[in-house]
C-alpha cells in the first residue's frame, strides 16, 4: 500500500465530511437545535442515533457539527500557515538578527504546555468560535515556521535565487517570485498537518467545556455524554461512539493526506536541491501524521 | 539555560496579563463569578486595595514575581484556600500518570516503532503504521470513555470515579490496591495515546539510521542482520529522547483530558474544574505550574543528552 493509495482514501473521506457540513440541512432529519425526541430515547427509525438529555435528534447534531469542526480545522490551519510561512521564509532567507529573534520565539512558544494555556487564553477571553480559531491559531504556527525556514536555507543557496539576487532583485521579490514557488508543497504539506492538530485541539477544548454553547461541534456533544455520564448506560454507542468516530476518521484523513503530500515533497526535493542538509542528530525527526494533541 | 530562563519568563508574563488585557477588569477574575453581578463599589474598591491592583502596572508586576518567588499563587476564589497548597495535594497525582505513561508509551511505541523500521516494506510495516496513524487519530478523550465503557460499564471489573475509594479501605497493602486499580485505566488510556506518536518517531528515526553510511559498512563485514540493526538502534534513541522532552507538554495536555474523563484528582482535572467553576486563580497556578514541569522536562533532557551521546561531549569540549 502506497502514501498515494493513502492519500486518495484521505481525500475521499475528507470530501465526505465537508459535503456533510455544506449540505447538513438538507442532509439532517431534523433541527438540532429543537427538542424532537424524548431525552434520552434510545434508536429508531426516527431517530437513527436516538436523542441526547434535552431531546435533540443526535444524528442531526453530528451533521451540523461537522460545519464547526471543519471550519475551526480549516481556518485556523490558513492562519497557522500563513504564519507560519511568513516567519519561515523571512527568518530562512535574511538569516543573521531577524533569523534569530524569530526563531528564539518559535522556541519559546514550542516549549509552553499548549493545552493548558490554551484553556486559560479560552477561560478569560470568552467562549465563542472565533477566539477558539484566534487561540489555537496564535500557537500552533510555530512548528510549521520552523520546518519551513529549514527548507529555506537551502533553497536560498540554490543557482536561480543567487542569480536573481546578482542580478539586483529586492528581497521582498525574490521571496515571493523565487523561494515560495520552490516551497509550496511543504506549505502544502504544513497546512494539512495543521489542520489535523486543529480539529484535535478544538475536540479538546470543546471537551472541556470551551466552545461556544450555542455552536456545537463534535467534541461539544462529548462534553454533554461525559457530563452526563452517558458511557455508564447503553447510550454509549450512539451517543459517544459516532462523535469520535467522526473526529478520529477526518484527523487520520488529514494524516494520510499529509503523509502522502510529504512523500512527494521528499522524492521532489531530492530531485531539485543539490545535497540537502543531513538532519542534526540532537533533532528530534518529524514523523510523518503523529502529534495531534500539540 | 538562557533560553529556558526566557520560556519561563514569558510564562509569568503571560500569567499576568491575561487578566488584564481579557475583557472586564481583573477584578471580574478575582470574586467569586456569582458575586460578579452584585458586588457594590465600595467592596471593588477594597478588592482593588487588597490586591494591590490600584498601583502603578510595573510595581504591581514586581510584587507579582516577588509573590511567586515566596510560593504565593493567590487565593480560590470558590473554596478561598491558598491555590499552592491546591496544587501540591494533585501534583504528585499527575506525576504518577504522566511518568507512568511515558515510560510504558516509549517501551510500547519504540519498541514496536523499531520493529517497523527494521523489516521496512513488508506486510507488518504498513499495517503497523496505518494502526498507529489511526491511534494517534483518536482523541484521547475519547478512547478514555470507550475503555470505560469496556472495563467498568460492561466487565465491570474496574471502578470508574476518582483515585482514592470513596469508603476508607483502610491502610498498607489495601489501600495501594485501590489506588493501582483506578490508575489502571487513565494510565493505559494516556499510555495508548502517545504510544501511537512515539512509534512514528521510533520508526522514521531508525529508518533514517539505517540508512547510513555504517549501516552498510556493517553490513558488509559480514554482521548478523540483527547486529546491524542494533548498531541503528543505538544511535536511533537518541532523537527519541528529545522528542519525549519536546513533547512534555503534549502528554500534560492529553493529561488533562484523560483525568477529566476519569475524575482522577490531578492537575487536569483541577483546570476542568476550575474552568466550570470560572475559579481563575487556580487556573492560571495550574497552568504556571504545568509550564515549570514542561521547561524542567526540556532542561532535564539537555542536560542528559551529553551523558547519553558522546559525540555531544566531544562538540562541548571543542
Amino acid at each position: 500500500m502506497s502514501g498515494t493509495l493513502l492519500g486518495r482514501i484521505g481525500a475521499a473521506t475528507l470530501i465526505l465530511f465537508v459535503v456533510a457540513a455544506v449540505f447538513a440541512p438538507v442532509l439532517a432529519p431534523y433541527d438540532p437545535t429543537l427538542r424532537t425526541a424524548q431525552p434520552f430515547a434510545a434508536p429508531s427509525f426516527a431517530h437513527l442515533l436516538g436523542a441526547n438529555d434535552v431531546g435533540q435528534d443526535i444524528l442531526s447534531e453530528l451533521i451540523f457539527a461537522s460545519r464547526l469542526s471543519l471550519t475551526v480545522g480549516i481556518v485556523t490551519a490558513c492562519l497557522a500557515t500563513v504564519l507560519g510561512a511568513t516567519v519561515g521564509v523571512v527568518s530562512g532567507y535574511l538569516r543573521g538578527p531577524v533569523d534569530g529573534v524569530l526563531m528564539r520565539g518559535v522556541d519559546v512558544i514550542l516549549s509552553l504546555p499548549f493545552l493548558p494555556l490554551m484553556i486559560v487564553l479560552a477561560a478569560f477571553l470568552g467562549q465563542n468560535t472565533t477566539n477558539l480559531i484566534l487561540v489555537i491559531g496564535l500557537l500552533i504556527w510555530a512548528r510549521p515556521a520552523r520546518l519551513i525556514r529549514s527548507q529555506v536555507l537551502s533553497v536560498r543557496e540554490s543557482g536561480h535565487v543567487q542569480a536573481a539576487r546578482a542580478m539586483g532583485a529586492t528581497h521582498g521579490y525574490v521571496m515571493i517570485r523565487h523561494i515560495l514557488p520552490r516551497i509550496t508543497p511543504l506549505v502544502a504539506a504544513q497546512f494539512v498537518r495543521t489542520a489535523n492538530v486543529s480539529i484535535m485541539l478544538e475536540a479538546s477544548l470543546a471537551f472541556l467545556g470551551l466552545s461556544d454553547p450555542f455552536q456545537k461541534s463534535w467534541g461539544a456533544i462529548l462534553f454533554y455524554a461525559n457530563a452526563r455520564s452517558a458511557f455508564l448506560a447503553d447510550a454509549w454507542l450512539w451517543w459517544v461512539l459516532p462523535p469520535g468516530l467522526c473526529i478520529a476518521a477526518v484527523v487520520v484523513s488529514f494524516a494520510f493526506l499529509g503523509y502522502a503530500l510529504e512523500e512527494r515533497v521528499d522524492s521532489r526535493l531530492r530531485s531539485i536541491l543539490p545535497a540537502s542538509e543531513p538532519q542534526k542528530d540532537n533533532e528530534a525527526p518529524t514523523p510523518v501524521g503523529g502529534g495531534t494533541l500539540r | 539555560m538562557a533560553q529556558y530562563a526566557l520560556v519561563l519568563l514569558v510564562a509569568l508574563s503571560l500569567n499576568f496579563a491575561i487578566p488584564r488585557l481579557a475583557p472586564g477588569t481583573p477584578i471580574d477574575y478575582l470574586v467569586p463569578s456569582e458575586q460578579v453581578a452584585t458586588i457594590t463599589p465600595e467592596q471593588r474598591e477594597r478588592v482593588l486595595a487588597q490586591f494591590g491592583l490600584e498601583k502603578p502596572l510595573l510595581e504591581q508586576y514586581w510584587l507579582y514575581l516577588a509573590g511567586i518567588v515566596q510560593g504565593d499563587l493567590g487565593y480560590s476564589t470558590q473554596q478561598g484556600r491558598p491555590v499552592v497548597d491546591m496544587l501540591l495535594e494533585r501534583l504528585p497525582w499527575t506525576l504518577v500518570l504522566v511518568g507512568g505513561a511515558i515510560a510504558l508509551s516509549l517501551v510500547i511505541g519504540a519498541g514496536a516503532g523499531f520493529l517497523s523500521a527494521a523489516r521496512r516494506g513488508g506486510q507488518t510495516e504498513v499495517g503497523g503504521l496505518v494502526f498507529f496513524m489511526f491511534l494517534d487519530s483518536m482523541p484521547p478523550f475519547w478512547i478514555g470513555m470507550l475503555l470505560l465503557v469496556l472495563f467498568s460499564g460492561y466487565l465491570q471489573i474496574l471502578p470508574v470515579f476518582g483515585a482514592l475509594p470513596l469508603t476508607g479501605a483502610g491502610g498498607g497493602f489495601g489501600l495501594t490496591f485501590e489506588v493501582a486499580q483506578r490508575l489502571l485505566l487513565p494510565l493505559l488510556t494516556l499510555t495508548l495515546v502517545r504510544a501511537g506518536w512515539l512509534f512514528l518517531v521510533a520508526r522514521s528515526s531508525l529508518a533514517g539510521e539505517l540508512s547510513e553510511d555504517y549501516i552498510v559498512m556493517a553490513e558488509a563485514k559480514g554482521l548478523s542482520r540483527r547486529r546491524v540493526v542494533g548498531h541503528g538502534v543505538r544511535n536511533a534513541l537518541l532523537p527519541l529522547v528529545t522528542a519525549v522532552a519536546v513533547e512534555a507538554g503534549t502528554v500534560v495536555g492529553g493529561a488533562t483530558v484523560v483525568e477529566t474523563v476519569f475524575s482522577y484528582p490531578g492537575l487536569g482535572r483541577l483546570i476542568y474544574e476550575s474552568v466550570l467553576s470560572r475559579d481563575y486563580p487556580v487556573l492560571q497556578g495550574a497552568f504556571l505550574l504545568l509550564a515549570v514541569g514542561v521547561i524542567a522536562a526540556n532542561l532535564l533532557a539537555d542536560l542528559l543528552y551529553p551523558v547519553i551521546d558522546p559525540r555531544v561531549r566531544a562538540e562541548g569540549a571543542r
